[in-house]
């Protein structure tokens, strides 16, 4: 177990690093993130495919293994429609921050629609979809 | 523009946050499901209270078996009465300390709490504030009412119709990173660097999506 302080050291200096690589790399830019999925630039693609690679190594080196829980009902579906809306809104979950922290007011207006479809989507997975979604946090 | 960094820059900067934040905490970097949790703040505060409780309910049962194992012997014994009447009769040989011998056998069971709620907020104005850092210092700060040249060119130009995509695409972003478990931070970086099957399709398949909405935003719409 980890203590409470050092998780949130962790999240201060994580917080304040991911927001600056990502800024750095472009991410926010909506015009790089469309010339990165239509392949025209592949030098955002090359930064994420790279860092994966990296952590991949990284984690066999340090150990660090994922488990192996089932892929569930929920999966295929939600990762359509996050692929669509980060397509269209050119925000995953962070990117509309690191936007608003360049200047972009508009992505004030992204960032609500991510809250306002979270609680959507905690409230119909209860109520109706009943699919144990389990969280990338873990 | 040309002043973002290079491809490797970026995929070293994007590993080591990934990986020390793994090291540090013993947990994954997931920023979708900090946000799931910080708009959820009252529920999940509630939750993270009942846990607290739940575990000082343990310690304490924990205690009060030790000190009943102190004055009164490890287990239950079987009843010494049968010697008595003579021979018990027909049937198996019933063990001695049955609930003795089989409770310890069942392993403790070991479940990782989430990080701390305040930790996922504080971890979401941090990004803001590293985001603000990086704009600042490379000169691309600028407060502006548009989202940039790219998505005039390639979406829309008109404030209305964008301040309805923002909205339906962010909502389409939450409602999806929740329903797949994770978003690029989850899913992409750690998910894929552990190699975690459902993490691996997760991630194939919302890029493979945006790939193909990228596409019909750039040459169709």
């Amino acid at each position: 177990m980890r203590t409470r302080g050092t998780i949130l050291l962790a999240c201060v200096f994580g917080g304040l690093a991911f927001g600056y690589v990502l800024g750095n790399i472009g991410f926010g830019d909506y015009a790089e993130l469309n010339a990165m999925f239509t392949f025209q630039d592949l030098r955002m693609f090359l930064s994420f495919a790279g860092a994966v690679v990296i952590v991949a190594a990284l984690f066999a080196v340090l150990r660090i293994r994922g488990t192996k829980e089932k892929i569930h009902a929920g999966v295929v579906p939600g990762a359509i429609l996050f692929g669509a809306g980060w397509a269209i809104s050119g925000g995953c979950p962070s990117i509309p921050i690191v936007q608003v922290a360049t200047g972009y007011v508009p992505a004030l207006i992204t960032l609500v629609g991510v809250v306002v479809g979270m609680r959507l989507s905690r409230w119909a997975n209860s109520r109706f979809f009943h699919v144990d979604t389990g969280s990338c946090g873990l | 523009m040309s002043d973002y960094w290079p491809w490797w820059a970026g995929a070293i900067g994007l590993a080591v946050v990934t990986v020390a934040y793994a090291v540090a905490t013993d947990r994954s970097l997931g920023v979708s499901s900090a946000w799931d949790r910080v708009s959820h703040w009252r529920r999940e505060r509630d939750t993270e209270r009942m846990d607290d409780e739940f575990a000082d309910t343990d310690a304490l049962a924990a205690a009060l078996a030790a000190a009943t194992a102190e004055a009164f012997g490890p287990g239950p014994q079987a009843p010494p009465a049968y010697d008595a009447f003579g021979p018990y009769p027909a049937g198996p040989p019933r063990p001695q300390h049955a609930y003795a011998a089989s409770a310890p056998a069942a392993p403790p069971v070991v479940t990782k709490r989430p990080a701390p709620l305040v930790t996922q907020a504080v971890l979401l104005i941090s990004i803001f504030i590293g985001g603000v850092i990086a704009a600042v210092s490379s000169g691309r700060f600028e407060i502006r009412y548009d989202m940039g040249p790219g998505f005039e060119e390639l979406v829309t130009g008109d404030p209305l119709t964008m301040v309805g995509l923002l909205f339906g695409g962010g909502v389409l972003v939450g409602f999806g990173t929740r329903l797949a478990g994770g978003c690029s931070s989850g899913h992409g970086l750690n998910g894929c660097g552990r190699m975690r099957p459902v993490s691996l399709v997760a991630t194939a398949v919302f890029f493979g999506t945006a790939v193909v909405v990228s596409f019909l935003l750039w040459k169709v719409i």
